[in-house]
């Protein structure tokens, strides 16, 4: 185990602020008995999360976000985001801003591809600040649960596309919507800005290492301090626009996974048309 | 709501704790005509209970098919034996042979062939294994009863015995007249009991895969009764899982059971813990459990709860804390 809940709790309660720590002291999940839920996430590494993301999230992506009332304070829903920046800390924005921005501080659960829990120390680290697997047994589990689930429709594909492809959606999956229509759940669009540049990918090595797809290569060999900008867009009602039945229904499926599709690439444009610089 | 009476339930397994303990739970209900306890070893050793009058232990060989004839058309049918609890399962992962397979699979076949056709059984409660799931990076964590099994073709006869007399009892569910249960239980931590985390557990010093710390659900030998106990009654048949009170990760399963965790290589730990198997005789397999000690699987207990009654109530008794 990377780090032991107590020592996580020291770090943070040493580092955090009196006021996001009352805060992440009104953190709702589902204790299953020790302090952890079922899938392995434990409140003071979240806390301590948030204290680790801290300087990425405050000092070097100076993450802007807007439209927070838009995330549901409770109950099942999905964030659908887009994917990139060949290491995919756009996730862990996400997570963070989501912690910062509901209020009781709500847990973003991503739905991590299937090689994440395999990653030595980085699966549980992730699993301990709520991250699961991707099966669908995982993420039905949690909408049963009423927890707010992040997924990145693009799957590995997202991260993985060439720089000359920024901000253009890959292959949009549809087990997203399939999931919020099935367990009647509003989906929440997000488009990331500033993630595309953070570390331009010209090519890949497909070769696998420790559980990893493929080897990106960039142009930098870390991420650049680009500024992210997070936009939360109005909920997509599927969960009332369609029939739980209708989960199975191909073209329904494909439809609404269109309509979430589109609006994540109006935020997307819309970032991109207010940003004045890739740093700013 | 009173319940109504069982003139008599079969026990089998009753040389092991759970078998025990439930022969106990059993006789402690009055609405429970007889027990009828089965066990290998001979009456004078075994069962170390008050035999009354509504107890009846006897020795037999589950896996001689004569001998599980004869105790199913003979005491039983005489008692009026109305359910059947199977627990006897051969509990060492080292054991392995045409013997323990006639032990795991082919008793629990003779038995369900048998009770079939028998004059008064109308259930039959088979207590299986939470090894008989498969877990791995690309599964659910939360382990339904529709989660893949282990079919993997290395796996040791310990999980293919299991997984075969799971999936017999299975096969006859709505096919055969009597009412089938089988209880997927999560594994007790308990001596006697064939846990290999128990075995685990049992160094002061315990090695783990480097850089994995996954989800466990371990099981108090008391709910495991209380489950077979709420089987026995229940008016359903089906699958169900039984999970046990404690959800926690293994690092701290180690640390509260009084044990010192070490993270070492995860390649190191198949011969490391060979050696300590050849050298101190213990029973655990790293290779059998290597991926249950990467990733997380947690019984889901919700159709237990739903269908049968059961919710895990009684937390192992962790020597710290």
């Amino acid at each position: 185990m990377p780090l032991l809940p107590s020592l996580a709790n020291v770090i943070a309660s040493a580092m955090l602020p009196d006021e996001d720590k009352k805060r992440l002291e009104r953190l709702v999940y589902a204790d299953a008995g020790h302090g952890y839920d079922a899938f392995g996430l434990h409140p003071d590494l979240v806390a301590f999360g948030q204290v680790l993301t801290a300087p990425l999230y405050d000092r070097y992506f100076r993450v802007k976000s807007k439209g927070h009332e838009n995330i549901p304070s409770a109950g099942a829903a999905v964030l659908a985001a887009n994917h990139s920046g060949a290491v995919p800390i756009d996730g862990m924005m996400v997570w963070a801003d989501v912690l910062r921005n509901t209020e009781p501080p709500r847990v973003a659960r991503a739905v991590a591809d299937h090689f994440v829990p395999m990653l030595p120390m980085i699966g549980t680290l992730f699993a301990r600040g709520g991250m699961v697997g991707g099966s669908r047994g995982n993420a039905r589990t949690l909408l049963e649960s009423g927890e707010l689930l992040m997924i990145f429709p693009e799957g590995v594909p997202g991260v993985a596309k060439h720089f000359r492809d920024r901000y253009k959606l890959q292959d949009w999956r549809v087990g997203h919507v399939e999931l919020a229509i099935r367990h009647r759940a509003p989906v929440v669009p997000v488009g990331i800005v500033g993630a595309e540049e953070q570390m331009p990918q010209i090519g890949r090595i497909p070769i696998s290492i420790a559980g990893l797809p493929f080897i990106p290569i960039t142009l930098t060999p870390f991420p650049m301090p680009v500024r992210y900008h997070i936009r939360y867009g109005k909920p997509i009602p599927v969960h009332l626009d369609y029939r739980a039945d209708q989960a199975d229904d191909p073209a329904a499926v494909r439809e609404a996974a269109a309509r979430v599709k589109a609006a994540v690439q109006a935020l997307l444009e819309e970032g991109l048309a207010e940003r004045e610089g890739i740093f700013t | 709501m009173s319940r109504p009476p069982i003139k008599g339930v079969l026990v089998t397994g009753t040389d092991a704790p759970a078998g025990e303990l439930l022969v106990r739970a059993l006789l402690n209900d009055p609405t429970i005509g007889h027990v009828l306890a089965i066990g290998q070893r001979r009456p004078e050793e075994a069962l170390p209970i008050a035999h009354t009058a509504r107890l009846t232990y006897l020795q037999v060989n589950l896996a001689r098919e004569r001998q599980v004839h004869d105790l199913l058309f003979g005491p039983a049918r005489d008692l009026g034996v109305e359910v059947v609890v199977h627990t006897a399962m051969s509990r060492s992962a080292m054991a392995e042979g045409g013997g323990v397979h006639a032990l795991n699979v082919e008793a629990t076949r003779a038995l369900l062939q048998l009770c079939e056709r028998h004059p008064t059984i109308r259930r039959f409660v088979l207590k299986s294994f939470a090894e008989v799931y498969a877990v791995q990076h690309d599964l659910p964590v939360l382990i339904a009863e529709d989660h893949p099994l282990n079919l993997h073709p290395n796996a040791p006869q310990y999980v293919r015995d299991r997984v075969e007399a799971d999936l017999h009892a299975c096969v006859r569910m709505g096919l055969s007249p009597l009412q089938i249960v089988v209880l997927r239980c999560a594994e007790s931590l308990a001596p006697g009991t064939g846990s290999q985390l128990f075995d685990y557990l049992e160094s002061p010093v315990c090695l783990r895969p480097a850089g994995y710390d996954p989800m466990i659900n371990v099981a108090s030998l008391k709910d495991i009764v209380q489950a077979l106990a709420c089987a026995v009654r229940a008016p359903e048949q089906g699958v169900f899982n039984i999970p046990g009170y404690d959800t926690l990760p293994l690092a701290l399963a180690i640390r509260k059971w009084g044990r010192v965790g070490i993270a070492v290589p995860g390649s190191w730990l198949t011969p490391l813990y060979r050696w300590r198997r050849r050298l101190r005789g213990h029973d655990f397999r790293y290779g059998m459990n290597r991926r249950r000690f990467h990733y997380s699987g947690v019984l889901d207990g919700r159709r237990a709860r739903e269908v049968l009654g059961y919710t895990a109530s009684n937390q192992v008794d962790w020597p710290i804390g």
